[in-house]
């Protein structure tokens, strides 16, 4: 990696070409974006740059084996779209169609049955606005920062995946995992509203046991804000249940959800 | 940009609204994401063709470019940019990915980085291959450092670095004729943005 660092932003202008060739490294490429959004000239030069460099792309067009339209589309429809949190994630950054961070988390995909597993990019969007709801809500809580920043690690981390699933009395789970730290981040949407004597509550469970992962807080516009779990085991599934709203030390309901990690 | 703004076409050959498109994509309108295939597949499996070369590799990444599209359509606006260039950037970068961790993987497991062909055949191939007049005629009336240094980066996935090292000039000399090179494809070609 060569590093530009110290030539200040003339040097950084000249970068404008190779950004837009997808010619630079992973550093140079942040730094690089830093500076287009302080720029609005820069901003400018790289939309008609990748115009540009678009055309070149379409001029070499050629037609793909017929087999691959049936797959694209089969795959489309079984493949959960992530409408959420647009706007958001429109705030995510100036590289459009992605930011560093987009393009880091891009690449890894697939799915389980019956488990929309999105690429993580996606997750991106939903992770920004489940941050922008817990920043907005919970900046009074002393706690919240570090949960934050938590959260951050977790969906910038190179090897982030998300699962989306459905819960059994209604809503839908959102799962942020990095293998390498062993955590995760959760989060729902939609959930069915319960008694206020009642909370759900989060478990991990798996070979080394049941474990409390903390309870679900109130949500913000449908949506809870994002919870960190730690120390994710080989094996584990992530639970929900429903229990007394200060919470059980192991389950006394069925899970409403379960939902198997990738290995 | 007039006739260069949205090069696909449905298959039955109607100029394609791919903005339009994509905004019911986004809803979930499987009907339109097939008229959006037939309108951008071949733009984008030439281009990652062109990229990732191998065959096999180039449909995968071609699949997961559409299924990107289908999962993402909402992020398109088209305030920033024209739809095809949304497509062709996200495209593009998802073939230089496959290419750079498939050059990490070889270089980890060989430790020997092989030469790649002459970058002088490569430009030349690149530019046999492109069957648009124009941009044929735009990448012809750049200088040869400059078309080498585009070509290089954008159809065989090159960093700039490695352009550097291919052409044999200063990495500064590198990404400068990248930038003006591509101002002067911009000016010819009549884009406007």
């Amino acid at each position: 990696m060569v590093s530009i660092r110290g030539f200040g932003h003339p040097a950084l202008h000249t970068l404008a070409g190779a950004y837009v060739l997808d010619a630079l490294d992973d550093a140079d490429r942040a730094r690089f974006e830093r500076h287009v959004a302080r720029c609005d000239s820069c901003l400018q030069e790289v939309r008609g740059l990748r115009e540009t460099t678009a055309l070149l792309g379409s001029a070499v067009a050629e037609r793909p084996p017929e087999r691959l339209r049936a797959q694209v589309l089969a795959a489309a429809a079984r493949t959960r779209q992530q409408p959420l949190a647009g706007a958001a994630d429109r705030r995510a950054g100036p590289g459009w169609p992605g930011n560093r961070v987009w393009r880091d988390l891009a690449g890894r995909r697939g799915w389980l049955p019956r488990v929309a597993l999105a690429t993580a990019a996606a997750s991106l969007a939903i992770a920004v606005a489940l941050a922008v709801v817990s920043v907005t809500t919970q900046h009074r809580l002393n706690g919240a920062e570090e949960r934050n920043r938590q959260v951050a690690a977790v969906l910038t981390s190179r090897d982030a995946v998300l699962i989306t699933a459905p819960v059994t009395t209604g809503g839908t789970a959102t799962v942020v995992m990095s293998h390498a730290s062993r955590m995760i981040v959760f989060s729902a949407r939609g959930l069915r509203g319960l008694p206020s004597a009642r909370s759900y509550e989060l478990w991990l469970i798996g070979p080394e046991g049941t474990r409390p992962a903390g309870m679900l807080p109130p949500p913000t516009h449908g949506m809870t804000a994002p919870m960190v779990a730690a120390g994710v085991a080989a094996g584990d599934k992530v639970g929900v249940t429903v229990e007394p709203a200060q919470g059980s030390r192991q389950p006394t309901m069925p899970p409403v959800l379960m939902l198997p990690l990738p290995d | 940009m007039g006739e260069w703004s949205e090069p696909g076409e449905t298959r039955a050959g109607r100029p394609l609204d791919l903005g339009a498109l994509l905004a019911r994509v986004a809803r979930g309108d499987e009907a339109a994401f097939e008229t959006v295939y037939d309108g951008v597949a071949p733009s984008v499996f030439g281009l990652v063709r062109r990229v990732v070369r191998d065959p096999a590799q180039s449909e995968e990444v071609t699949q997961d470019v559409l299924l990107e599209l289908w999962r993402t359509a909402y992020r398109f606006e088209t305030a920033k940019g024209s739809a095809m260039t949304w497509v062709m950037t996200l495209a593009h970068r998802r073939a230089v990915d496959r290419v750079r961790s498939a050059q990490a993987a070889a270089a980890r497991e060989a430790r020997a980085a092989t030469p790649e062909a002459d970058p002088q055949d490569a430009a030349e191939a690149a530019l046999d291959r492109i069957d648009k007049e124009r941009v044929r005629r735009c990448l012809g009336a750049l200088t040869e450092l400059q078309r080498e240094a585009v070509t290089l980066a954008y159809y065989s996935g090159y960093t700039y670095q490695q352009v550097a090292g291919l052409l044999g000039v200063a990495l500064g000399t590198v990404k400068t004729r990248m930038r003006d090179g591509l101002i002067r494809l911009r000016d010819c070609m009549g884009v406007e943005w």
